[in-house]
Formats: structure tokens, sequence, C-alpha cells
């Protein structure tokens, strides 16, 4: 074992420190008492989370990101599901190039969309705010959930469909009834992907947003403060331990839908 | 088939896909309580005539009435049929009971002990009474296909439509499911409309059986004309086994006369001839179990001829050999009961065959 072995797995040992030991000092430094982002540590507290309800600028941004958020998940995963649907069952003329660029998104460079978003909305002189910003995040997050759905309706047999139909049901209530619940671990990862894409990106928000910032881009300016910092610290914590806790319900929910509809797992996030 | 109108009743069907021709000018009645069977490989149009009577494919012409009613423009939800897939596509986010019932969701006229009580009845009819509670992904393939059986009878069609149901089985319990079949259509008295690609799977549950081949019906008879009237070469050798060996007819004023390679000279009727007497050079189909090998200078009951075991394929309870004749390139097949004390003859062997001329069937060349 210890053998071939030893090299490979120093590998891994200095592949995970470099994944995560960044994340691991979040926490370490969110509890340290002192402005200061060093060692030694000086001491325990836990004022900079207490700080964080009185910086109402950083909790306007959290409330701006999280609408944001929810709603980019929400019309990306919703757009998401009727391409994957339209691609899984029906055949169109020009199915491939159509489904290739609605998938561009997923390789452009986010500072192009950006860029020609903002000159597109200028030209079109359209005000900035969390709408824009909601519209460039949709744009980036609706490859991703398609993605996921391609999977998930692809997977679904079509005969099932049919037997409902053939059952008597009307082509919507056999979408309710069958397709729906047998792709839903499906929608819940392309909402919790579109979530977590749309809550920590920064270029498209830098360059889109009105007057109220995002998150990132809240942050971002606060950079120049050093004294500010050990309170993004302490949010930071808040926020990795809120998407341990989120993929955790995600992906539970993932394997009881497997499990529902006798499948077998063969993905996941965990 | 006279006396009552048809169920099902297709005339001049035709179906495009692009420009592929799935149907071509298919005319089909299929009478009330009939058990029908769609015969043919793959890709002969037999599960597209399936789907469009079921309303999961449109016409391209022609026309199809259900119960005397034209189905233009009748999706498969408002159609007196149900169907039982291939892949008996159960629910599995659903329970044994909640599939079973899933067709009752619309009958407003019936409570809920109503509809629980036609879901008992409809789980016991297929045995399986008591399986209601169970999740339906638990289920083995038998379970499934009667699941299926069940979910698609509750709602007392007028036609039950089974695409290949039994393909996914293994063979034990393929027969045992074509003995429950055949039990449960007689049962309920539903025309069951099935599809398959296995002659003998149709010769079995069929009253009458359709072969078809390249989007037509080659051949529709029950299964005892199919069998021994074939009308051509490709029908009879689709059902079952047959020799083709060729031959010259000379017609006669009621019969033929027949001079057959390797078998010799022999007198056939019309009979004989489902698609019409050829004449001059033509082709003679024999059956393999219409032959036998002779023991031991026993007499020949009919004609008589020899030839040399080339192979053999002892199956346990028969024997097939493949017997080459003398002017006959293909060895002809026959097949033996082993019964006991009947030995098993070796490759190389001399055999003496016994053959009846009334087992012939003349096709033309």
């Amino acid at each position: 074992m210890t053998g071939r072995g030893g090299w490979l797995r120093g590998y891994a040992v200095l592949y995970l420190l470099f994944l995560y030991a960044p994340i691991i000092l979040l926490p370490i430094f969110a509890f340290n008492d002192s402005t200061i982002i060093a060692f030694p540590l000086s001491g325990f507290t836990t004022k900079w989370f207490t700080e964080i309800p009185n910086t109402p600028a950083l909790v306007r941004s959290v409330q701006t990101s999280l609408i944001v958020a929810v709603t980019t998940a929400v019309l990306s995963t919703l757009l998401g599901i009727c391409a994957a649907r339209a691609g899984a069952r029906y055949s169109f003329p020009f199915k491939t190039p159509v489904m290739g660029f609605i998938m561009l998104p997923l390789v452009l460079p986010e500072i192009i969309v950006a860029v020609s978003m903002l000159v597109v909305l200028m030209a079109l002189d359209l005000p900035l705010g969390s709408w824009t910003v909601v519209l460039g995040h949709t744009l980036i997050c609706t490859p991703f959930c398609i993605a996921i759905l391609n999977s998930a309706f692809g997977n679904l047999d079509v005969s099932l469909e049919e037997a409902a139909f053939d059952l008597g049901e009307s082509r919507w209530s056999t979408f309710r009834l069958i397709t729906l619940p047998l792709v839903m671990p499906g929608i819940i990862s392309a909402l919790l992907i579109s979530f977590t894409i749309s809550l920590d990106e920064f270029i498209i928000a830098f360059f889109l947003t009105g007057t109220e910032p995002t998150l990132p881009v809240y942050l971002w300016g606060q950079l120049r403060f050093p004294q500010k910092i050990p309170v993004v610290m302490a949010l930071g914590t808040i926020l990795v331990a809120l998407s341990v806790v989120l993929l955790t319900i995600a992906e539970i929910a993932r394997r009881r839908g497997i499990a529902r509809a006798g499948g077998k797992d063969t993905g996941g996030f965990l | 088939m006279t006396t009552t109108p048809p169920i099902v009743s297709l005339r001049d069907v035709h179906k495009y896909y692009g420009t592929y021709h799935a149907l071509r000018g298919i005319d089909l009645d299929i009478g009330a309580g009939e058990f029908f069977s769609l015969l043919g490989p793959s890709g002969c149009g037999k599960t597209t005539l399936l789907r469009t009577i079921a309303g999961f494919e449109d016409l391209s012409s022609g026309t199809l009435l259900l119960s005397g009613q034209d189905m233009a423009g009748v999706p498969a939800n408002r159609r007196p049929t149900n169907m039982v897939f291939q892949s008996y596509a159960i629910f599995p986010h659903l329970s044994v009971a909640e599939n079973v019932a899933f067709g009752l969701r619309r009958r407003s006229d019936l409570n809920r002990q109503a509809k629980a009580a036609l879901v008992e009845d409809a789980l016991d009819m297929v045995g399986l009474d008591g399986f209601g509670a169970r999740a339906a992904h638990a289920l083995s393939g038998g379970q499934r296909q009667r699941v299926a059986l069940a979910r698609a009878l509750i709602l007392k069609p007028k036609v039950l439509l089974l695409d290949e149901p039994l393909s996914a089985l293994d063979k034990k319990l393929r027969e045992q499911m074509q003995n429950e079949l055949r039990r449960l259509q007689r049962h309920v008295g539903i025309t069951f409309v099935l599809v398959t690609h296995d002659q003998e799977e149709a010769l079995i549950m069929s009253d009458r059986i359709a072969v078809m081949f390249d989007g037509e019906i080659a051949q529709l008879a029950d299964p005892q004309t199919l069998y021994r009237r074939p009308t051509s070469r490709q029908v009879a050798d689709f059902i079952g086994v047959m020799n083709f060996l060729p031959a010259s007819l000379t017609a006669g004023s009621t019969a033929a006369s027949v001079e057959i390679a390797g078998l010799g000279r022999a007198a056939i009727t019309p009979e004989q001839c489902p698609a019409g007497m050829p004449s001059g050079d033509c082709t003679i189909g024999i059956r393999p179990e219409t032959m036998s090998i002779l023991f031991d200078g026993e007499p020949a009951p009919a004609r008589e001829t020899s030839g040399q075991v080339h192979e053999l394929a002892y199956y346990g309870d028969m024997t097939y050999y493949d017997i080459a004749l003398d002017g006959v390139e293909k060895p002809v097949t026959l097949s033996m009961k082993n019964l006991v004390g009947r030995r098993v003859l070796e490759r190389g062997e001399t055999a003496r065959i016994s053959w009846d001329e009334r087992a012939l069937i003349a096709f033309a060349k």
C-alpha cells in the first residue's frame, strides 16, 4: 500500500490543502480578535459577527444579492425546463445549431457578456438596476440549467408520458403528474446551481448593477478599508456554512428522488 | 366476423415519415372480442400501426374507425383504447395501487371506496391481490407486466393494445404469461391487439394473425391456415421452418403433377397452391415435422427417399436433422421426436426418409 501509493497520497493531500486552506482560514480569522489578518492569533471574539447587522450597506447588499439570485435561479430554471424538454421530445428545423447557440454563454467570457450588455442597455437608454443584473445572470445561468435538465429529461422514458396520456390525462396534467415529479431532482439541482452562480458572480454584477450593489460588488468596494476585512471574513464564514447546508439538503433531496423513482445513483454533488 | 360489426376498421391507411413510407395501404377489420396479432420482423410497420390505432401517430391518409366512429382528430386520451407498453411504463414514483388507479382519476362519478374496490378487483384479476401498497419500482418484470395490464384493463377499453408485452421476460415466464394473457382475454372479452415479432407467440395466443412485411399485410389468417397454407414463400419462411425445393409443375385437369428435386414426382391439388397454381418452374415447400426418418426396415407410410445426415441438433424432446438429398444444394431440415427406444442418428449416416405429398405447398418460383 505504501509503496506506489505514497506519491499519489502526498499529491492528494497537497491538492486538498490548496483547495481548502483559504476556506479554513476564513472562520479562523472571523473569530480572531484583531483587525490585522495575520498569525499569531490574538484572541477569541464574536464581535465581527455582531457587527454585520450594524453595517446597513452590507445588509442591503446581502438582500439585493439574495433577491437577484433567487429571481435568476427561478428564471433560468424555467427557461432550462422549456429548452431541455423541447430538446428531449421534439425535433424541429436547425435543432442542433439552435441548441448549440443556447449553450454558447457557457463558454463565453463573462467580461464580453457584461460589456456587450452594458452597451446595448446604454444604447436603449435603459436604467441599470437589480433587474439588469438578473438579466445578465439569467443569460449565463440558463446553459447550466439546460445541461443539468437535459440529462433529467433525457433519462425519462417517453412511454411514461404516453401511458399517462393514454389513460385519459391531458398534456398538461401528464406533465404535472408524471414528468414534473420525475425530473424534480434535476430541477432542484438546476435551481441550486444557478442560485450559487448568481450569488457569487462579480463581473456582470459590477458592470450592470445600479445604485444597489450585490454582495460581491460591495465586498470588492470594502477591500480598500482594511479595518472592514474581519467583518467580511465573518460574513464569508456564514456563507460557507450556508452553502454546505444547502448542498447537503439538495443532495438528500436528490438521493430520495432517485430512490423513489427506483433509479441508479450515478452522479450528484457529494 | 361478418355478423358483428368490426371494433377496429382501417381503410387504405398510409403513413409517411418524411419520405419513408411506413404503412402502405392497410385494410383491416378486427372483430369484437378477438385476440388479434400483428406479426412481422422489426421495421415492418406493426408498431406504427398499433400506435396509429392508439392515437399516438396521425394517419397520412386513409380512415380509422373504432366501433364505427371516425378517429380523425381524436387524441389518444379520448379514444376507447388503452395500451400496454413494451417497457410497461409503470410510473416509478407511485405505488402499485396508485398506478392501477391512475386512469380513474377523471372518473368523478366514483367515490374513493368505489375506486379502491375497482383497483382491488383489477389486481385480483392479474393475480396481484395484496400488492397495492408496494412501491412500483420494487416489482419484478413479470409483476410490472401484470400492473400494466391491470392499469389498462381497469378502464374497460373497447380495445387493448399490447406492444411486444412479453419480449422483456425470460422464456419460462414468457410462456406462462402467454397462457395467462389468453385466459385473461377470454375472461374479460375485450378485443386484444398484440404486436409481436415472435411467430410462436402469435400462433399460441391469437384468433387471427396479420403477417406484415414492409408496411403491408402479407397474409391475414387464423394460426392454422397461416401455418399450413402460407400464401407466399416469405410468410412460409417467417412462420416456423419450411424447406424449399426447386420443382417443375405440369397442370392437369384436377390435380397437378410436380417433379421435385431430391424427392421425386408427386401430385398436388389446387388447395396446396394458396397463391394460385404456378406453372413450369416453381418452388415446393415442406415442413420439417411432415417428414420422418424410417428406422430398421420400417415400411414407408407414404412416399420414400433417402439422404445423408449432414448435421443434427439435439433438443432433448426433439432432434433436428439436416439431410443432404441427391440433386439438392441445401440440406433439408426434418424433426423427429425422441421417443423411447428411438436411436439418434449420427453425422454421415444414410437415412431413409418418409414424406407425404399432402404436406407439399407450391409457390411461384
